[in-house]
């Protein structure tokens, strides 16, 4: 027994020590916040839910496991935008604090953040998250309590019939996008289509689902149709059968994640298939030209606007710029635009609400029109949360991502 | 779809069973050699192949040549694994091989999460040599990778570089020595710690080697990258029997040629369970030879 | 038990009386309005205590490694999940649904048995060719078992929906049915532990050849104990899914396995009290360390964002202890009151005499 005494109290010590380091007060996330009066006081107690002190934003995120390559990008966007919002004198004459949490990629993690941020934090709303399940796990309890969430990157179209009236999305629905890169791809390119995608994660499959769906509604035919599992780096299977294919299809239609977007286009390309390949919002990231480098000529996708530093737009430009001043690095994935487009978004509601009530700020989103954001115009209104915007084609071309088209495609699948 | 069975097309899969064999067996390498010295299955391996990629990769960011950041990523690999043998590993000697298979897993978890805290875990390109990415088309329709062959020609050298090294070796004998019976080993004169340690760093260096293959092949790494080459080194490992050189390079090219298999021939509505088979043939290979295919590990049964 | 003096039984009595006012005050306390917060960990707490608890009655009994646990979890919380979802639900999120099951929506009590039930069969059948085998390679075989799971799940869309998320599931687990199936499992580990059964399978674990002499039939023991794991797993994994309500297969593999395995190392293998004493201890630092996680200040030092510390915490600690402590906390004995009341008296004694010493010092001081 005495090993398992010194052990304990070992323990103990550990433990205690733990406890003794207090939470910071002021969490780094947002430095240009005015500094809070009691440096030592435990985040429970500096909740104020009144009309003083900072407007506190509730901001989970999967920060590390699975997800942290695509929701890290995201939360960076968000903490941007609440930096520069701050910096011009904050929303009601106030700061927001992001409280910005990892999520840990585990959905039981994700609920108990949220339980903590609303009932012991008293954020007045939740932004984050970039995938169903989490939006799902945390979803109901933001409907509980009456706090508005606004999720910054999951597309599955159901979630607000799911959730709730307090859930709102920032980005489009994947069916919008599907549907708009089916209708490219058929009046451009013809009406045979490789369809492959990753049967590991929900939006590829997802994203695939609704490409097909409409992609036959128009009249055109799925040649063969292939999926690989997240974590594959090798295609050179899937490849073989699509070059035994007899002839040929107009045009590659490939659902993947952002990781894989470069791996998969250069594989294809080194085996000697040059013909258009077509994708979603997963594509909008710099590794696709970096891994692929002259190989990602050809490629097509559907995302939410232009984000490159010479876009015309001169809101996507000061974003691009402003990301890679405070991160080193242009932004990785199309989640960093949605990221900081939520908090603006959510902020542009608070200050219209005039006040931080949940129903008012809902009411206030709900009544938000042309609102403009860098990945586009957000319009929702009480019998949408999903936004109607507009979906950008970009080509890869020259080396660089250039507009194909801009358009509102001509009919959605139903989700 | 009749072209599904042309001779182009089955040459064209068995070149890339033999390329993704060659990978898994280079990665499996490492491991085995682990196991036999330590009767460790060390998770931490898959680890030390995205530790050491990230090596060449801040080396190349230097401006470092390649020849020397290949170098350097290997060597980085080699200390990496001496140096958690030291930490987690030499520590537990002598302890059941759980215990040995829980630090390694801590070890995994504990640099992956050190990773993305010094790397941030966004996916990183990583360019490679156009010695190492080039394609080529040897007639009718055919692609070959040309990493393709380099790891087939890392393999053979792995393979037999290792068996020259343990067989012929004052050395190598004397860790396959430690490797089979330890105490009479120990009593020979044979410093079992110092075999051990050689074995981690060659191991571990097989990593670094591995990595390069595959990092050319995929073109981009991460702090999780490791997990998967680690599992299937560990599969590959259990096909070829455990423990062997020859057994984890064999089971390397059967574990190869059974997913591209799998992923070529089942029809698109049910490829989806391509893993479920792999794993459902590797239980049922346990339950036949449990040993593996060239297996000397007796199973015991119970 | 006659060994055990009067004053020693009150001493057990008092013990007893205080650790059951200590859970009653918790509930209660947890039970109150505005402590969601603890309300959640408190469940969690206890669904994780059952994963822990039935993996060790596994694995710490027979010393046999199974890292397949979590795929029964997995089979409890889909099974279960698809037997309450109401029928509504299921038209909209499970269309191909055949049609017995698509009319079909159980209450909470037999959908957690036939969830448990499911999980039981399954490690019945895979049970009965794999774990004749040694260690090591029951371990591979359960890991491939997991990864078989994970990829069916995924695939069979018409009843998991695949990789899109699972959701609708009625939120019917409250603290008090996972108070009370902790309870039940814990009884069940520590009446098995302490049955002749338990006993076999502990003497097959320590000594297999001997076992086998004395005529323990080692498969069969082993596959009782598997069954009645994967059982309690599977109903775990049935509270898991009514507890969030919103799940999807990628829930069910490698971390959540890790996680369990490590609370179990850390309270020791093979004891009942060391499953809740690991748990406890891993979920309070994990906690504690993510609460830290967003930015901490010791004195005037102030420490940016970290996320990824609690895992590195816990990697820290597992390594610390598996070197310095291999058989955790407890190894494999238990914390009983008995003992404690038996450490209690001692010191009590111990003390006593002390003073009286000191007394008698003071009256004599020569």
């Amino acid at each position: 027994m005495r090993p398992l005494h010194r052990w304990s109290a070992l323990v103990l010590v550990f433990l205690m020590t733990l406890a003794a380091c207090q939470p910071a007060a002021a969490p780094p996330a947002t430095p240009t916040a005015p500094a809070p009066p009691a440096p030592a006081a435990t985040p429970g107690a500096t909740a104020t839910p009144g009309t003083q002190g900072p407007i506190r934003i509730g901001a989970p995120f999967n920060l590390t496991g699975g997800l942290a390559s695509i929701d890290v990008p995201a939360a960076n966007g968000a903490r941007l935008a609440a930096e520069e919002i701050n910096a011009a004198g904050g929303v009601l004459g106030r700061p927001i604090e992001l409280l910005i949490r990892d999520t840990k990629t585990d959905p039981a993690t994700a609920a108990t953040v949220v339980t903590q941020l609303i009932e012991q934090d008293k954020v007045v709303a939740v932004i984050g998250f970039t995938d169903s399940d989490y939006v799902l796990a945390a979803g109901p309890i933001c409907q509980r309590a009456g706090i508005p969430f606004i999720t910054v990157g999951a597309t599955s179209p159901r979630l607000p019939g799911q959730v709730g009236d307090m859930l709102f999305l920032a980005p489009f629905g994947d069916n919008v996008q599907a549907a708009v890169g089916a209708e490219f791809a058929f009046e451009r390119f013809g009406k045979t289509a490789y369809l492959l995608w990753d049967k590991g994660a929900e939006y590829t499959t997802v994203l695939a689902k609704y490409f097909k769906a409409r992609f036959t509604e128009l009249g055109g035919t799925i040649v063969l149709e292939d999926t690989y599992q997240s974590g594959d780096k090798d295609f050179s299977a899937q490849i073989a059968k699509v070059k035994a294919l007899p002839q040929q299809p107009s045009f590659y239609y490939i659902s993947a994640l952002p990781d894989d977007v470069g791996t998969i286009v250069k594989q294809f390309r080194n085996a000697g298939i040059t013909g258009p390949i077509v994708g979603g919002d997963g594509y909008d990231t710099p590794l696709l030209l970096q891994v692929a480098g002259p190989a990602a000529e050809n490629v097509f996708f559907t995302t939410h606007s232009m984000l490159t530093a010479d876009s015309p737009n001169e809101q996507v430009r000061k974003f691009v710029a402003a990301y890679k001043q405070k991160y080193g690095t242009e932004p990785e994935a199309v989640f960093a635009a949605l990221g900081y487009d939520t908090v603006y978004i959510l902020a542009e509601a608070i200050q219209r609400a005039g006040s931080t009530d949940g129903q008012a700020i809902k009411r206030a989103l709900e009544s938000l029109r042309d609102f403009q954001v860098v990945t586009g115009v957000i319009n929702y209104s009480p019998q949408s949360h999903i936004p109607q915007k507009g979906v950008t084609v970009i080509e890869v071309k020259g080396g660089k991502f250039t507009l194909a088209a801009e358009q509102v495609p001509q009919k959605v699948p139903t989700p | 779809m009749q072209a599904i069975g042309s001779p182009e097309f089955w040459i064209q899969q068995l070149i890339n069973a033999l390329g993704l064999g060659s990978q898994y067996a280079l990665m499996a390498v490492g491991l085995a050699m682990v196991f036999a010295v330590m009767r460790l299955i060390n998770f931490a391996h898959g680890t030390v192949m995205m530790a050491s990629a990230y090596i060449g990769l801040l080396l190349l960011q230097r401006g470092v040549p390649f020849p020397a950041v290949a170098l350097g990523a290997i060597a980085g690999a080699a200390a990496l694994g001496v140096l958690l043998e030291r930490i987690a590993y030499r520590p537990v000697r002598g302890a059941p091989d759980v215990a040995l298979l829980l630090n390694s897993f801590a070890a995994a978890v504990l640099l992956e999460n050190l990773a993305v805290l010094l790397f941030s875990p966004r996916s990183r390109p990583f360019p490679m040599p156009a010695l190492l990415t080039r394609v080529l088309h040897p007639g009718g329709n055919l692609f070959l990778p040309s990493i393709h062959l380099w790891a087939f020609a890392g393999a053979l050298l792995a393979l037999g570089g290792l068996a020259f090294f343990v067989t012929r070796t004052r050395l190598g004998l004397a860790m396959r020595a430690a490797a089979e019976n330890p105490v009479a080993a120990q009593l020979l004169g044979i410093e079992i710690g110092k075999v051990t340690l050689l074995a981690f760093a060659i191991g571990s260096a097989m990593a670094g080697l591995a990595v390069l293959f595959w990092t050319a092949h995929v073109g981009t790494i991460n702090p999780s990258m490791g997990f998967e080459p680690v599992l299937k080194a560990f599969v590959a490992c259990v096909i070829g029997g455990f423990g062997t050189i020859q057994g984890a390079v064999l089971g390397g090219y059967l574990l190869g040629a059974l997913e591209i298999l799998l992923q070529g021939f089942l029809p698109s509505g049910i490829v989806g369970y391509r893993d479920a088979l792999v794993y459902g043939i590797l239980i049922l290979l346990l339950l036949v030879r449990p040993g593996g295919v060239l297996g000397y590990l007796e199973a015991e049964r119970v | 038990m006659q060994l055990v003096s009067p004053t020693r039984w009150g001493w057990i009595w008092t013990l007893r009386a205080l650790l059951v006012l200590a859970l009653a005050s918790a509930y209660l306390a947890v039970e109150r309005e505005g402590n969601a917060y603890l309300k959640r960990l408190a469940i969690l707490f206890l669904i994780n205590l059952m994963l822990v608890t039935s993996l060790n009655l596994f694995t710490g009994f027979t010393g046999v490694f199974s890292l397949g646990h979590v795929g029964f979890m997995a089979l409890g919380a889909y099974v279960s999940a698809i037997l309450t979802l109401p029928v509504a639900q299921k038209a909209v999120n499970l269309p191909d649904l055949p049609a017995p099951l698509a009319s079909l929506a159980l209450p909470f009590l037999p959908a957690l048995l036939l969830g448990g039930s499911a999980a039981a069969i399954v490690s019945l059948l895979i049970g009965v060719p794999t774990l004749r085998l040694s260690g090591h390679f029951v371990a591979v075989a359960t890991l491939g078992f997991l990864i078989i799971t994970h990829v069916v799940l995924i695939n069979a869309e018409a009843f998991t929906r695949g990789t899109r998320t699972f959701s609708g599931v009625p939120p019917y687990t409250t603290l008090g049915w996972a108070a009370l199936w902790a309870a039940l499992n814990l009884y069940f580990a520590w009446r098995l532990k302490h049955s002749s059964l338990g006993l076999q399978l502990m003497a097959a674990r320590d000594d297999p050849w001997g076992a086998r002499g004395v005529g323990v039939d080692i498969a069969r023991t082993r596959l009782i104990a598997f069954g009645v794991s994967a059982f309690f797993t599977g109903v775990a994994g049935g509270l898991w899914a009514h507890f969030l309500t919103a799940f999807s297969p990628n829930a069910f593999y490698f971390s959540k396995t890790f996680e369990i395995v490590v609370m179990m190392i850390v309270g020791g293998m093979g004891s009942v009290t060391g499953s809740a004493l690991g748990t406890l201890l891993v979920m309070v630092s994990t906690e504690v360390l993510r609460n830290l996680e967003s930015g901490l200040s010791i004195g005037s030092l102030t420490f940016g964002p970290l996320y990824g510390l609690s895992q590195i915490g816990l990697a820290v600690l597992l390594i610390l202890l598996i070197t310095f402590r291999r058989q955790g906390l407890l190894g494999d004995r238990e914390l009983r009151l008995e003992a404690i009341a038996e450490r209690l008296e001692l010191w009590l004694e111990k003390w006593k005499a002390a003073l009286e010493i000191s007394r008698a010092r003071k009256a004599d001081p020569s």
